[in-house]
């Protein structure tokens, strides 16, 4: 008899943890809870994960990875796609280098295309100046939503592939970038530029605050204006959006503008942490930045995102790096549990759909 | 006394505890043709997918002659000689009809891996003349006409040696010399001792045909009989369970002199010629016409998503050039296509979103940053929602694709009544749904002309236009070539109008127009 | 006389990649002289048989409307495992290429079922798989670059019949098998229709994650061929090997009219011109004497021109297939517009 109870109370008692369970995994916040438990199980073993040095670090590798992952959600909403986001970083970071350096050695940048033209021994025309800075930091943004705006044009008005468009966006301008410094990093930026990388309040490092208004503005108008409102339209159905009066070849742009901007921000803050202009800045990130989309829950179809699944994603990401890194594994195993994790990830996701939709009552 | 070739049993069907189908039971005679009519939601399709072996009865059993008939998955089905013909065609543009019809049973040269064409192409082509088609069996299903489509369709199923043919909704998309064609077919299988069964929501076409009639709803069998007996409105009234008196309501507003649309001579070379209308405020104005006659694309072009070469439009009298779908609504236009899964909807978004989605700008603050005002767009959604009855869970989350098509169609026109246009065109706004939410939709027309909008209103359905109608146009091949009074509507004149220029056959049989 | 010249419109558009290609193989050839000579010419085909094996792979799993980023590090996994079999177990070259083979079907098939067994889009499957292969090589090699012996690197430089080159037979053989595979075989037949709708071809019954699932292991397969073509060519194998090799087979499968959406494309003519052409180009701008780096910035742009007509060409074929109402009109000698030519091609 009292085995019967007992029995009874474990089969409640498991019913009750799968429903837990169940609810959990599909909470909109599982990545979060996620991280969460990873990092919490991580600190049982190695508490000095939670240390200001590592936490600085951790921070210092999240925000422009974040800010790269909200302007590819933007075009991932619309059901595409921006392979070109690290070149845009490449190309913006040379071109700010070249603006704001202060001194290019001629052995090295002699043979660049702009030698003689802009650049010389002492840098640009604008080095030294109080200017060199802030113009520098305007001609990258400028710079990374042109490029954004010419993606944009050839899916909008051409019906070109993204796929394809900014496929080759990337050859182009990565090619550039290397063009026009003939390979060379660009050294010797001025300090004010460099703080923003290193420097802060506090604890908290500039490109926190940075990515932080480039956040709360990206939920602001992915939720609250009407532009937001045409980007998930879009993405569901642009026929539909075409008849119900949505302007979608001017959204489709803007969409694709916005993910150069943010390609340019992000360009900005590893470009000062690393106080160079490098012309294979991000080359591996591409992977990284669709990945942790895609573990933060930003479906690839289009119509689905928000600013919290692409912070979520990042932060477990960059919580897997950091793992990786703090236990002295070898390097080889950084690329298979990224890759595990995103099948994981993906695995999760088709799993959570098919609960969901049998709970959908026809 | 023919012998029954399909037997339906106490069949009994649910779904987390709602009742699709109620201990249905009936017999499909060999050689015979039987209509299942009923609502959408009356358990038709669940019942035929438990015929094709898509989804388990809950209870009840099947025979097929003298055995028992339990499919598990379509290929029993087809093994056992039953083959539907859907609404949505099963077929690859990318491949030719051959390639088609022996998709997954090729016959091979010998042993080995390799196709034998020569076999295919002489299969098919046997198969297509016994059914008219005078195709080559390499054509692309790409360039087929939907007729032509579906007539592949029943060769497909033909050639998997089927016996029992099901049809849904076969003349959806037909003009009205291909449903002559497909009827002739259906004369020709019948002869030839098939079976089928045929469901429409076409009532006059189920008449024409049956020669026994099953009326479903809300999962049972309520009414079953030889077709001689029946009539619409007994049909009608088993499917509703109540008498329709009147299934149009009554015009009671009359249109005003003041006119809210205008086209002058608007023609696109190859599409349409010389189209001269007008629509006045509070009017109905019918446009009728057989499929491929150049309606949907004039009423494309009204709305800025085609383009025209000459002529001019004016709304409220003011001139539109180079237009766009946005300017169109901005001054005060509505168009409901007649494709709500691709052009109307999203299918993958709530009603709320789909619901406010061309009036938005209307709901944010008029300076930048121009931010939403959700509660009031929310407010006017469910406003909207209410009172056209639109049955569905809570607004905000459940999704446009569960829902009834009736539903999905009344939220289609919810969207655009939240910009209270002035002018409303409305192509086949009733297609696709059943009997009751047709109703309401006639209802909801009637209502908008009361209160002072313009309606033209694009149909196939000549009852329907005669009788919600003030005024209805014939177009024939792309231009206007007739108009008439309510008080001269009349089926005869009406119908010739449409046929203008279609009279010529040509030497393959088939009507002028492709 | 409208009729003829409305057609070759009609032809012209249908036929874009061939015609891009003779075009870019003129203007190369006028810019250089030395471009239009036979070895030159032998020489793009030969260096354009390692990515053509592999995008003639990728073109089967487009055709399912899927994707394959992994091919890259397919490559060089299935490379490095035969490499380090040669080193350290003395296997001879023949037995190394068929490990390499065995592998890159192995790879193949761990796509093959996540697709179709876990049900996970092909993007993100291939996206780990890229991961996780590259990190296993580099982990069995610790980053050191592998070497082949010549028994290896003499099948590069070997010709048959003492005029083609090897790598060139091996790929004008994958050629002829792919393309009788897709036209003359029911899998074949059945790729396209699974491209076209899967829904449907559920519906009729083909086994479509045998069909998806197939496509993915013969594109594993070729990519290791592939790769061994290139490294009996390179000799060795560094830890980049490969990287970035699947964009170059999409391009080449693309440019030859492959769709990205499935159901539409062609291994012979299509594929083999889009890596030849891809391959002319770099190496017509090479004999142009283009400044090194600019060379990727043509190249980037070139393929940019191809795509932008490839999407002109099908907004065009879908007017032109677009029921006419009006058909007398089109006839008439005043009237613009183009007469479709339904049923004549």
């Amino acid at each position: 008899m009292a085995g019967a109870q007992v029995h009874r109370v474990l089969v409640f008692g498991w019913g009750k943890a799968l429903a837990v369970a169940r609810r959990i995994l599909l909470s909109e916040n599982f990545v979060l809870y996620l991280s969460l438990v990873f990092f919490g199980g991580l600190y049982l073993f190695m508490p000095y994960i939670a240390g200001g040095r590592n936490l600085a670090n951790i921070s210092s590798n999240m925000w422009p990875l974040l800010a790269l992952v909200l302007g590819q959600m933007f075009v991932l909403i619309l059901g595409g796609i921006d392979l070109s986001q690290t070149s845009i970083m490449a190309l913006t970071s040379v071109i700010g280098g070249m603006l704001m350096t202060t001194r290019l050695d001629p052995a090295l940048f002699a043979k660049s295309p702009l030698w003689g033209l802009l650049l010389s021994a002492d840098g640009s025309p604008l080095s030294g100046t109080v200017l060199a800075v802030p113009l520098g930091i305007a001609a990258m943004l400028l710079v990374g939503t042109s490029v954004g705006l010419v993606n944009g044009l050839a899916v909008a008005r051409f019906r070109m592939p993204a796929f394809m468009v900014t496929l080759v966006s990337m050859m182009f301008f990565s090619g550039l970038a290397i063009y026009l410094t003939k390979s060379e990093n660009i050294m010797y930026l001025p300090d004010g530029y460099t703080r923003i990388g290193s420097g802060g309040i506090g604890l908290v490092p500039w490109s926190f605050f940075v990515v932080l208004v480039l956040g709360i503005t990206s939920h602001l108008v992915l939720k609250h204006t009407v532009l937001g409102r045409w980007f998930f339209a879009v993405g569901k159905s642009v026929r539909t959006a075409v008849v119900s009066g949505v302007p979608t070849e001017r959204v489709i742009v803007i969409g694709y503008a916005l993910s150069g901007f943010c390609a340019a921000v992000a360009s900005i803050l590893y470009s000062a942490r690393l106080a160079g202009g490098r012309p294979t800045l991000g080359q591996n990130l591409l992977l990284d930045v669709i990945g942790a989309a895609v573990i933060g829950g930003i479906s690839l179809f289009g119509g689905k995102g928000k600013v919290l699944w692409a912070l979520f994603g990042v932060l477990f990401f960059v919580l897997l790096s950091n793992a990786l890194s703090m236990l002295a594994l070898p390097f080889y195993t950084e690329p298979v549990v990224k890759g595990s994790v995103i099948l994981l990830a993906a695995l999760l996701d088709v799993t959570r759909t098919r609960l969901l939709a049998r709970e959908v009552i026809v | 006394m023919l012998e029954n070739i399909l037997q339906f049993d106490g069949i009994s069907k649910s779904f987390f505890g709602v009742r699709a189908l109620e201990d249905v039971s009936f017999s499909l005679p060999g050689s015979h043709l039987l209509g299942l009519i009923g609502e959408n939601g009356a358990g038709k399709t669940t019942l035929m997918n438990i015929l094709g072996g898509v989804l388990a009865p809950d209870s009840g059993r099947m025979r097929l002659r003298t055995a028992d008939y339990a499919p598990r998955r379509p290929a029993d089905a087809t093994g056992a000689g039953i083959a539907f013909i859907h609404q949505e065609w099963n077929l690859f543009t990318n491949l030719s009809i051959a390639d088609n019809l022996f998709i997954n049973r090729f016959p091979r040269l010998g042993r080995s891996p390799f196709i034998n064409r020569t076999v295919t192409r002489k299969q098919t082509a046997k198969l297509l003349e016994s059914l008219n088609l005078t195709l080559s069996p390499e054509t692309l299903v790409d360039r087929l006409t939907p007729g032509e489509r579906q007539l592949v369709e029943i060769a497909k199923a033909l050639s998997t040696g089927a016996e029992i043919i099901i049809f849904d909704e076969p003349t959806t998309s037909l003009t009205a010399a291909e449903t002559q064609r497909l009827f002739d077919i259906i004369g020709g299988l019948r002869e030839q001792g098939k079976s089928m069964i045929y469901i429409s929501h076409n009532l006059g076409n189920v008449l024409e045909l049956a020669d026994d009639i099953v009326v479903l709803r809300d999962g049972r069998v309520v009414d079953t009989g030889p077709g001689r007996d029946f009539t619409i409105d007994r049909m009608i009234s088993r499917m509703v369970g109540r008498a329709i008196d009147q299934i149009f309501p009554t015009r009671e507003s009359r249109p005003s002199q003041e006119i809210v649309l205008e086209v002058k001579g608007l023609s696109q070379t190859g599409i349409v010629k010389d189209i001269n209308l007008v629509l006045h405020k509070a009017e109905v104005l019918g446009l009728f016409g057989l499929m491929g006659s150049g309606r949907t694309e004039l009423a494309r072009m009204l709305f800025g998503l085609e383009p025209f070469e000459r002529g001019e439009i004016l709304a409220n009298g003011v001139l539109c050039s180079r237009i766009c779908a946005g300017d169109c609504i901005r001054r005060g236009m509505a168009f409901v296509t007649e494709n709500r899964r691709e052009e109307g909807l999203l299918m993958e978004a709530t009603v709320v979103d789909n619901v406010g989605l061309a009036a938005l700008p209307a709901f944010a603050s008029t300076r930048f940053p121009r931010l939403l005002r959700h509660r009031q767009l929310s407010e006017a959604v469910t406003r909207i929602a209410e009172s056209m009855r639109i049955k569905s869970g809570p607004v905000a989350r459940t999704l446009a694709k569960n829902l009834s098509g009736g539903n999905q169609q009344k939220v289609v026109i919810g969207k655009w009544l939240m910009s209270r246009p002035a002018i409303f065109i409305m192509d086949e706004p009733t297609r696709g749904i059943d009997v009751g939410a047709k109703h309401e939709v006639y209802s909801i027309i009637n209502d908008l002309a009361a209160q002072g909008a313009g309606i033209l209103l694009i149909s196939s359905e000549l009852e329907e236009l005669m009788g919600l109608c003030d005024r209805i146009l014939v177009m024939s091949k792309g231009e206007i070539t007739g108009g008439f009074n309510r008080a001269e509507f009349a089926q005869e004149p009406i119908l010739h109008a449409a046929f203008k220029g279609h009279q010529r056959l040509s030497q393959n049989g088939r009507a002028g127009q492709r | 006389m409208r009729k003829t010249r409305d057609t070759m419109l009609v032809m012209a558009l249908r036929h874009t990649p061939l015609i891009l290609f003779v075009v870019i193989f003129l203007l190369f050839g006028c810019l250089s002289p030395r471009f239009l000579s036979y070895q030159s010419f032998e020489n793009i085909v030969k260096q354009a048989s390692y990515i053509g094996i592999a995008a003639v792979g990728m073109t089967f799993v487009l055709l399912t409307a899927g994707i394959d980023l992994s091919i890259g590090s397919n490559m060089y996994l299935s490379a490095v495992i035969a490499g380090l079999l040669i080193q350290n177990h003395n296997l001879p070259a023949s037995l190394a290429l068929v490990v390499c083979l065995a592998v890159g079907l192995l790879f193949g098939t761990v796509n093959a079922l996540a697709v179709t067994r876990l049900k996970l889009i092909p993007f993100v499957a291939t996206l780990g798989t890229l991961w996780i292969g590259r990190g296993v090589g580099l982990w069995l090699t610790k980053s050191v670059p592998v070497e082949f012996p010549q028994s290896v690197t003499q099948i590069g430089s070997q010709k048959l019949f003492d005029e083609v080159p090897l790598p060139v037979v091996v790929f004008a053989l994958v050629v002829l098998c792919a393309s009788v595979l897709l036209r003359w075989t029911a899998l074949g037949r059945q790729i396209y229709a699974v491209g076209n709708d899967l829904e449907a071809a559920k519906k009729a019954g083909i086994n479509t994650a045998r069909v998806r699932g197939t496509a993915f292991i013969i594109c594993g397969l070729l990519a290791a061929l592939g790769g061994f073509i290139s490294v009996s060519q390179l000799g060795i194998v560094n830890a980049g090997f490969g990287k970035d090799r699947e964009f170059d087979a999409i391009a080449a499968a693309v440019l030859g009219g492959t769709s990205l959406f499935g159901g539409i494309g062609s291994v012979f003519p299509g594929t083999v011109l889009g890596a030849i052409l891809i391959q002319m180009v770099t190496i017509g701008l090479v004999s142009a004497q283009v400044d090194l780096y600019l060379q990727p910035l043509v190249a980037a742009g070139i393929i940019f021109v191809a795509v932008l007509l490839d999407s002109l060409r099908t907004r065009q074929l879908a007017k032109l297939s677009r029921r006419h109402i009006r058909v007398e009109e089109l006839t008439s000698p005043r009237a613009g517009g183009i007469v479709p030519m339904l049923g004549e091609e």
